[in-house]
């Protein structure tokens, strides 16, 4: 047997007794510390700033290892961060716990300066996990903060609860992965488990232009008025946005107080909701998938019913909406089109901590827990 | 066309959460001087890109207004060529161009003209109502300093910006610099804007304050419990703030001619920024918390005495050299400059802050034009250890020095010693760096965008007060009038200095004398 072979043999021996295992959070270092000296050195325009905002925690799986080391290094840019992938791969071989490094080393406008930023992938088979929390606590950039990155439902929760938790200080989710809405409130249990670290969404923010174009309808000279006396509400989605569509419920009826009475299927396959303002009128909400262009977001259109007044943001194309209210002509808009790694930066940033969220999760959530005449079919 | 009454609006709910935004209500922006330099490269291009970045509300118009005659397609190609060029977000989005260029506008009229104020308001109230905007203007002065008075004078009289109320529309005025050139032109100007405005209303922009370090001066010292206890006589040996340029006078020489770096640089910038590294703890971060505290500054300034003139006032003029490369001219050989001129390119200055903290602490300004690099920064310089242990190594051991970077590569540096790697007890100045481009990764705002998105959010902790103006142009007035005293006398003193250098050797004598050198930054 060769040398190599003898001490991956011994690797796994130590990591099935679960003893610590062959990877040297020492030598990353090091290793690391290279990096970083020949990035300065390569540079020739003087010394390169080696730089973290945040530890960047990723748990994935072998199959979407790719797609996420991707979505690190378009997020690097934006925003310098140590990312430690941990990554659970049965057909990584060998049993052992293996590390790599990479560099992340961006010119900026002018090409005088350079940013370098690290990125660490432990790649272990299933099992492995039970190790992942000490090297994350081992790796992390001291004085840090450290935002997880929970985007894979399929890895193991105990990983999650056990191990990450305890040292993030904001968990970043995405609802627009959500399979549906009972996976929804799984996510609400963990938001109210995560509390009182702020918990960011991915599907929240996306839907933050829609959402600021509406709002933006109720601006002076309109004002809330038609809110408050508002009495149907529209939410059309694409087919498998009904998460997105109910956040956005959720949202509406968070800050218009509007209290949640039952809910059921209608014929064209969406959802109504019965609900009562807060002054004691009647509320009818609907979700209804249909075809169209749209982004991640997934949603199609809003229109809000009030008096006779219509108010309404459809999305003509994937960035451009269309806006109708009665006091101005209807207009176009566009909207900006953001990749995930730039929705992935506003979670890092304030818009990533923000507690409307956590509400609209619950008040979504209630939603769809209406008895009796709750959709039987989505449950 | 009959004006719709609407009743006063209720707040917007949805708004709630999305704070962070920061989005203004509807509003107009009217821009006086629309066909000038400012607004092509600094004003539409900051408006274009806060509508890139999300930031300005979705009904939101540009209204230029100017003497040059030109329809609103001509008005928006010029802009856009602007932006072209001068954008923090480049290339330009065409989309959105198409977007935002349908909400600019363009009036033809004279600043002291009642009919053009009235066709003014005319065709503000058509915009507003075509594009169901509520009323909120903000009318700024990009013009001539002569034309702040007759355009204020005729909003006044158009009733287009009455005074602040609840629940009606805003009117604000962004008013550029300089406002006044000296204590009394500053003081009348004041007397005849709040003729008109309530000073809620008035915003006297100094882009510096826009700069995002210039803000992150406040932050470095109020959020971070370390320094504020250094901050003071006991441990600060004494202070620099250099502001230097390597333009001369651009083919500006007209305006310099009567400006001067004093008026130019140091009355508003350079004391801005000093009142702010000066200033105690606000009570709170909002605008007249933090003023209060800059005008105590402003108002503490030791009034440089006869004697200490020479000690304390070094003023020159550049002479032929080399910048990047390049030989230059004087300042006497350039367009529009008297060959015998005595206004003053370069300042350096030495004054006293007469406070419980700053007591005995001399605070060197300069500023310059055609100096060797365009650089503003503020350097702390600490006093040295108490007790050298280690002994003198030749200069190895340095004071320790805070740098605050305001322009270019924003960013703060501390400067310490470090012992060399080695068997030899060898002490070397290390710096350690923070650079904003470095450690967030990204650029931050241009000082523009910052202000307007402030002023339309009625935000004027950024903006300078009528109080703090005066009180500058009281400190800096003496300086001018002394000046003119040993002109009239025939006792100029004006040393130069050549294009390229660090400015004239007065200038290094007046800290030499203390013991002191001007930093290289």
């Amino acid at each position: 047997m060769s040398p190599e072979a003898e001490k991956a043999r011994a690797n796994f021996e130590r990591f099935a007794r679960g003893e610590p295992i062959a990877v040297d959070v020492g030598e990353i270092e090091r290793e690391l510390g290279s990096l970083w000296q020949q990035a300065s050195h390569d540079g020739g325009t003087g010394a390169v700033g080696r730089a973290a905002l945040w530890n960047l925690v990723i748990p994935t799986r072998g199959s979407a290892l790719a797609q996420t080391k991707a979505l690190v290094d378009a997020i690097a840019p934006a925003v310098p961060v140590r990312a430690i992938i941990l990554c659970l791969d049965d057909a990584a071989g060998g049993g052992d716990l293996a590390a790599t490094i990479e560099s992340h080393v961006i010119s900026q406008p002018g090409g005088g300066r350079t940013v370098y930023s690290e990125e660490i992938t432990l790649v272990g088979p299933a099992g492995a996990e039970a190790h992942f929390g000490a090297m994350v606590r081992a790796l992390q950039v001291p004085g840090v903060r450290t935002a997880t990155l929970w985007l894979d439902a399929g890895m193991p929760s105990t990983l999650l609860v056990r191990e990450l938790l305890p040292v993030t200080r904001r968990l970043v989710v995405d609802t627009g992965s959500c399979t549906g809405p009972l996976h929804l409130q799984d996510l609400e249990r963990l938001a109210a488990r995560t509390q009182p670290r702020p918990v960011s969404d991915l599907g929240w923010l996306r839907l933050g232009s829609f959402r600021l174009l509406f709002a933006g309808l109720f601006d002076p000279p309109v004002g809330g008025g038609p809110l408050r006396g508002a009495t149907k509400l529209v939410v059309r989605h694409r087919a498998g946005g009904d998460v997105s569509a109910l956040l956005i419920v959720a949202w509406l009826g968070q800050l218009l107080g509007w209290r949640p009475l039952r809910a059921r299927e209608t014929p064209d396959g969406g959802l109504r909701f019965d609900l009562e303002r807060a002054d004691g009128g009647a509320v009818e909400a609907q979700i209804i998938p249909g075809p169209g262009a749209c982004d991640a977001s997934a949603i199609l259109a809003i229109e809000l019913h009030s008096g006779r007044d219509e108010y309404v943001v459809t999305r003509d194309a994937f960035d451009e909406a269309h806006v109708q209210l009665p006091i101005a002509p209807p207009r176009g808009v566009k909207l900006d089109a953001y990749s995930d790694a730039d929705i992935c930066v506003a979670a890092l940033g304030p818009r990533g901590r923000d507690p409307l969220f956590a509400r609209c999760l619950e008040y979504a959530g209630r939603l769809w827990s209406l008895e009796p005449q709750a959709a039987g079919s989505r449950r | 066309m009959e004006k719709i009454a609407l009743p006063a609006a209720l707040p917007n709910p949805l708004r709630e959460g999305l704070v962070e935004e920061r989005i203004p209500e509807p509003a107009t922006m009217v821009i006086f001087g629309a066909s000038g330099d400012l607004a092509r490269r600094k004003l539409l291009p900051a408006l274009y890109s806060l509508t890139r970045d999300r930031l300005l509300p979705a009904r939101f118009a540009v209204l230029g207004f100017g003497r040059h005659a030109q329809d609103d397609d001509a008005f928006r190609e010029e802009m856009r060529r602007g932006c072209d060029e001068f954008a923090r977000r480049r290339p330009v989005d065409a989309a959105l161009w198409s977007a935002f260029a349908k909400n600019l506008f363009y009036q033809q009229g004279s600043y002291d003209d009642p009919a053009s104020f009235q066709r003014l308001k005319t065709r503000l109230e058509e915009i507003e109502r075509t594009l169901g905007l509520p009323g909120n203007r903000v009318f700024y002065l990009s013009t001539p300093p002569s034309a702040f008075a007759p355009v204020i004078r005729s909003l006044g009289q158009a009733e287009l910006a009455p005074q602040p109320a609840p629940g009606k529309p805003f009117a604000r005025v962004i008013i550029e610099k300089p406002f006044g050139v000296d204590l009394e032109t500053a003081r009348a100007l004041n007397r005849q804007v709040h003729e008109i405005l309530d000073e809620r209303q008035i915003y006297r922009i100094d882009h510096y304050l826009g700069k995002e370090t210039v803000q992150n001066l406040i932050v470095f010292r109020f959020a971070n419990g370390i320094f504020e206890p250094l901050w003071n006589n006991r441990f600060v040996d004494h202070v620099q703030i250099t502001g230097a340029e390597t333009v001369g006078v651009e083919g500006r020489g007209g305006y310099f001619e009567q400006a001067g770096i004093l008026r130019d640089m140091v009355q508003n910038h350079l004391l801005q920024v000093l009142s702010l590294a000066a200033m105690e703890p606000p009570v709170a971060f909002e605008a007249d918390g933090v003023r209060d505290e800059k005008l105590k500054v402003l108002k503490a300034l030791r009034q440089i005495p006869e004697g200490d003139f020479e000690r304390q006032v070094v003023r020159a003029q550049y002479a032929a050299g080399s910048i990047a490369g390049r030989a230059v001219p004087g300042y006497r050989s350039e367009h529009g400059v008297n060959p015998a001129s005595t206004t003053e390119t370069f300042v350096g200055l030495k004054l006293f802050i007469d406070s419980w903290r700053w007591a005995g602490v001399p605070f060197y300004l300069r500023s310059g034009k055609r100096l060797p690099k365009r650089v503003t920064e503020i350097a702390i310089v600490f006093k040295e250890a108490p007790h050298l242990l280690f002994g003198r190594r030749g200069d190895t051991i340095r004071p320790n020095v805070l740098s605050i970077r305001i322009q270019p590569d924003e960013g703060i540096a501390l400067n310490f010693g470090s012992k060399l790697p080695g068997p030899a007890l060898e002490i070397a100045p290390v710096s350690m760096e923070f650079r904003y481009g470095t450690s967030f990764g990204m650029e931050p705002p241009e000082a523009y965008e910052r202000l307007l998105l402030d002023c339309l959010l009625g935000d004027s902790t950024l903006f300078t007060r009528g109080d703090e103006v005066e009180a500058s142009w009281k400190w800096v007035s003496r300086i001018h009038q002394r000046w003119a005293a040993e002109n009239a006398a025939g006792k100029t003193t004006l040393p130069a200095y050549a294009a390229g250098s660090w400015g004239p050797e007065e200038a290094d004598r007046m800290l030499a004398a203390d013991g002191r050198a001007w930093r290289l930054p």
